[in-house]
């Protein structure tokens, strides 16, 4: 009996592994958090190689399309306090504030404005939103390499609900941790953004990149965030993350 | 000094085991900007003027914050007064040398946030002209190139979920800085031959000033907002004497009480954000206008564009006795109002603004190119074209079209 239920069970884990929900909600899972903290580095190298670079400093609380967070420039100096709010929601877009203190107040980051750039890096508002998995239908394509390691390839599509700028995405999520190796975005054929996650490593048991490298193909330019300073499960109020709290600095 | 203690106690409640942080930024600017007329009553081509300004912000606590900034400046036109005193009221008719630029603690737990001290607050959505932001004066000394004033108040919010009730009170008033009277943004009258006006002050009301608004911020944003106190902006009162030489108006600077009731909007449409703003202005002083003042206006953020376009009217329910008032709010409507940026780069932007009098009778266009040089230094260039006819709020200042050259260092 042993003997026919052991090959069963296993097709049907194989079954179950390459159902392209489940691999995606793995990811998530592996990655949900009580709170996030990290200081950012970008360096934005435009078209003619011109380098810039800026430092945010991020805080999050909660996971996923259940999460708020907090982004605030401290680098360069003119851009000091500069901050972004982003409320993500389980079953829509999220709500997104942005401070500027030159103004004295917040500004609501319409959802048709979500494609441009946040702040002249190559990241957009809308690439600024934590993503949850139901609101996106998946498709397993295959097996890929990345970076020398094998990858599961699939391609994401928003549904009705979700508005983006992205017709589909493809990702690639690493079969060994389950960490994304590469995002590519596109509007209808044309790729807009590519997203490359590298330098992975394991930070309080979460497996981790600590580079993402952004690319804009439309304007070939790049932003290279470097993440510093990870710590997961710091303790953070909820009443850190309001339109209030976007106007202090800290 | 009631106020003083407060602060002081609520700092001491706070300070326990939380780590402490601080956080400072601060500029160093110098400006130069360039008119090639004269004006009637001012000759001056070049005006020279530099800005120091530090900002700290203390969390002694997760619970307090304190914020404070200075600004420290020096001109070569007389804008800024010479006698060097810190300000705190911002009633001087120039600028100080020294100022508290704003002073302020904070206190929050929870939902509920307390702010006390010398504070910026804003309300409304729109830009350019923005009718319910009553607690925002301004200095306006070079009129299309104005610079919010803080103002002395107890604030006290409470933000749960999508909704947002904001009280202000602020026992001390805080106008705007008009224009110097012998200075090209001070426009007057024609007068007839042996009238001259002779400056007579301002008399400051002394009462204070509250205001209540609430805001929902659902998939459309809207807001409603009360406010009882004083007109930021002057009114003027005139009172002729008979003298050997004829006669000389003394003009005396008033601040009229008003009562505020307003709204804004703002509604995310697929091409498109449109913001509303509108408010009622009623005064128990019959010297002053009755009206509503609203503006109309269109977002759009596409690629490295960011485009605002809208309109600004008026509707004058009672006409006041005063003789005369300085008033941007009301002197922009009527008026299409346009603003488009571009980003260039990570390091370079433009942008454009416009207003332009429905009547034709006046214009403003500003143009800015700036640019970001290193970490720390930003080069900016503002080029400023006003035209129309003297009887125009805008069209009074034909003669002060102008080219600024800014350099700022921050730190």
């Amino acid at each position: 009996m042993s003997r026919v239920l052991t090959p069963a069970f296993s097709i049907f884990f194989i079954l179950l592994q390459l159902d392209p929900r489940q691999i995606v909600e793995e990811a998530q899972r592996r990655t949900t958090t009580q709170s996030q903290r990290y200081e950012g580095t970008l360096r934005v190298i435009d078209a003619k190689n011109k380098l810039t670079e800026k430092r945010w400093q991020y805080d999050r609380i909660g996971s996923h399309g259940a999460s708020k967070a907090i982004l605030r420039f401290t680098a360069p100096p003119e851009v000091k306090g500069v901050a972004l709010l982003v409320l993500n929601h389980p079953d829509r877009s999220s709500d997104q504030w942005m401070w500027t203190p030159a103004l004295n107040r917040d500004r609501r980051i319409a959802l048709q404005d979500r494609s441009t750039r946040f702040f002249g890096t190559d990241f957009s508002f809308e690439d600024l939103e934590e993503r949850d998995t139901n609101q996106f239908d998946f498709r397993l394509l295959g097996e890929e390499s990345i970076d020398g390691t094998t990858c599961w390839k699939l391609q994401s599509t928003p549904r009705q609900a979700k508005v983006s700028q992205y017709t589909h995405s493809y990702l690639w999520i690493r079969k060994d941790n389950y960490v994304f190796a590469q995002i590519e975005n596109y509007n209808k054929d044309q790729l807009v953004r590519r997203a490359h996650y590298s330098d992975i490593r394991n930070d309080q048991g979460i497996w981790t990149a600590h580079q993402i490298d952004m690319h804009d193909l439309k304007r070939n330019s790049h932003t290279i965030l470097s993440i510093e300073k990870l710590q997961y499960n710091v303790p953070m109020k909820d009443d850190a993350f309001t339109r209030e709290a976007l106007s202090r600095e800290s | 000094m009631r106020c003083c203690c407060a602060l002081l106690l609520i700092v001491c409640a706070a300070l326990d085991c939380h780590s402490q942080t601080y956080t400072q930024r601060g500029s160093l600017e110098t400006q130069s900007t360039f008119y090639p007329q004269e004006a009637k009553n001012d000759r001056t081509h070049v005006v020279g003027e530099s800005l120091f300004r530090y900002e700290g912000f203390f969390n002694p606590s997760g619970l307090v914050q304190l914020a404070g900034g200075l600004d420290f400046r020096i001109d070569t036109h007389l804008q800024v007064d010479r006698d060097f005193k810190l300000s705190w009221q911002d009633r001087e008719t120039r600028r100080p040398i020294g100022a508290i630029r704003h002073l302020s603690a904070t206190y929050h737990k929870g939902p509920v946030t307390v702010e006390m001290g010398k504070q910026f607050i804003r309300w409304g959505k729109t830009d350019i002209v923005t009718p319910t932001d009553r607690f925002a004066p301004r200095d306006f000394l070079t009129v299309v190139d104005n610079d919010f004033l803080a103002v002395t108040a107890m604030r006290f919010n409470f933000e749960k979920g999508t909704n947002t009730i904001e009280a202000v009170w602020s026992p001390r008033f805080t106008p705007s800085r008009i224009p110097l009277p012998n200075q090209r943004w001070a426009a007057f009258p024609e007068l007839p031959p042996g009238v001259t006006l002779r400056d007579a002050g301002a008399s400051f009301p002394g009462g204070p000033q509250s205001g209540v608004r609430w805001n929902h911020a659902g998939a459309i944003e809207y807001e409603l907002s009360l406010y009882r106190g004083f007109n930021h902006l002057p009114s003027f009162d005139g009172t002729p004497r008979f003298t050997s030489t004829g006669i000389e108006v003394d003009v005396r600077r008033f601040y009229p009480k008003i009562i505020m009731a307003g709204g804004d909007v703002a509604a995310p449409a697929p091409w498109f954000t449109l913001k509303g703003e509108a408010a009622y202005f009623s005064s128990t002083d019959n010297r002053a206008d009755e009206y509503a003042l609203f503006v109309i206006q269109l977002e759009r953020q596409a690629g490295e564009w960011f485009f605002v376009g809208g309109f600004a009217g008026e509707a004058i329910t009672r006409n006041g006795s005063r003789a005369a008032d300085f008033a941007p709010d009301r002197g922009l409507t009527k008026t299409l109002l346009g603003r488009a940026g571009y980003t260039i780069d990570a390091n370079r932007n433009i942008a454009f603004e416009a207003a332009i009098r429905q009547n034709g009778e006046g214009v403003w266009i500003k143009s800015e190119y700036s640019q970001l040089l290193g970490q720390h230094w930003r080069a900016t260039l503002d080029l400023t074209l006003i035209s129309g006819d003297t009887g125009d709020f805008l069209g009074q200042y034909n003669r002060n079209s102008h080219a600024v050259i800014v350099l700022r260092y921050s730190f």
